[in-house]
């Protein structure tokens, strides 16, 4: 059992979203690079937050790595403050245009990348409940347990 | 329109064919055929040609709106699809050619946004 764990997680879906994240590595570090160099000074905040939604690429590529390990913990966490901080700049971005004279990678829920930014984490947490299924069963009969 | 142009919505195109034929392989659950392989590595030759035809563009007194966004687009162009290959170069099974469609998907993007901000 244990010597095919490994085996079963080496090939699957989470190769497509490691590629997606590497890609968004990429495209937000560098983004957010080149804005907190030369223009910081014109939307301080919304460049802060690319360089957050670079780091938190970053974090999401590592963790889903772990996660295909068999290690599902950080990944669930990251994920979901990944998907929550997409919603949160995109809610923000949209009622608050004053704090983003210019976009951020999760204006408008990340309406400049074809709102895969908001699709990502989604399809990864629908990853991790598909490759995981059991735990969260019985993390969910656990909370009701306790109810 | 100029020939960088030509060559930029020709990448586009056969970006979108690459895509299209590697989610195939991914729907029809099959490994990854080796002509996939061949039809990627021509787009990369393709990505080669747009970088070299933008930075001839550039060097005859073109000039980007903002020239490290411009770099960056080329050095993503040419090495998003090699990377992705040789990623994948042992795993022949039906993701890695979610891998392959993922990467032209985005090489393609990015020959539009080289287009853009040239």
């Amino acid at each position: 059992m244990t010597a095919t764990s490994p085996a079963k997680t080496r090939s699957g879906p989470h190769l497509v979203l490691l590629t997606v994240y590497a890609i968004f590595v990429l495209a937000a570090g560098a983004r957010s690079l080149v804005q907190v160099f030369t223009a910081f000074d014109e939307a301080p905040i919304a460049y802060s937050l690319s360089v957050v939604a670079a780091a938190t690429y970053v974090a999401g590529w590592f963790a889903i790595r772990r996660a295909a390990a068999g290690s599902a913990g950080f990944a669930k966490i990251m994920l979901w403050i990944e998907l929550a901080g997409v919603v949160v700049v995109g809610v923000l971005s949209l009622a608050v245009p004053s704090w983003f004279p210019d976009d951020s990678v999760w204006s408008k829920f990340g309406s400049g990348y074809g709102f895969v930014p908001a699709l990502l984490p989604i399809l990864g947490l629908l990853w991790l409940w598909k490759v995981n299924p059991k735990e969260t069963d019985e993390s969910a009969d656990s909370n009701r347990h306790l109810a | 329109m100029d020939a960088v142009t030509l060559i930029g919505f020709i990448v586009a195109g056969y970006a979108a064919f690459v895509t299209i034929a590697a989610l195939l392989g991914v729907v029809l659950k099959a490994p990854r055929p080796k002509w996939l392989d061949q039809v990627a590595w021509m787009l990369e030759i393709l990505a080669v040609v747009l970088a070299i035809g933008a930075l001839a563009g550039w060097s005859a007194g073109r000039k980007p709106e903002s020239l490290s966004t411009f770099l960056g687009y080329l050095g993503a162009l040419v090495c998003l699809m090699p990377l992705a290959l040789q990623t994948m170069r042992t795993d022949r099974s039906t993701w890695s050619s979610g891998v392959i469609a993922a990467a032209a998907l985005a090489t393609g993007v990015v020959a539009v946004r080289v287009m853009m901000v040239r």
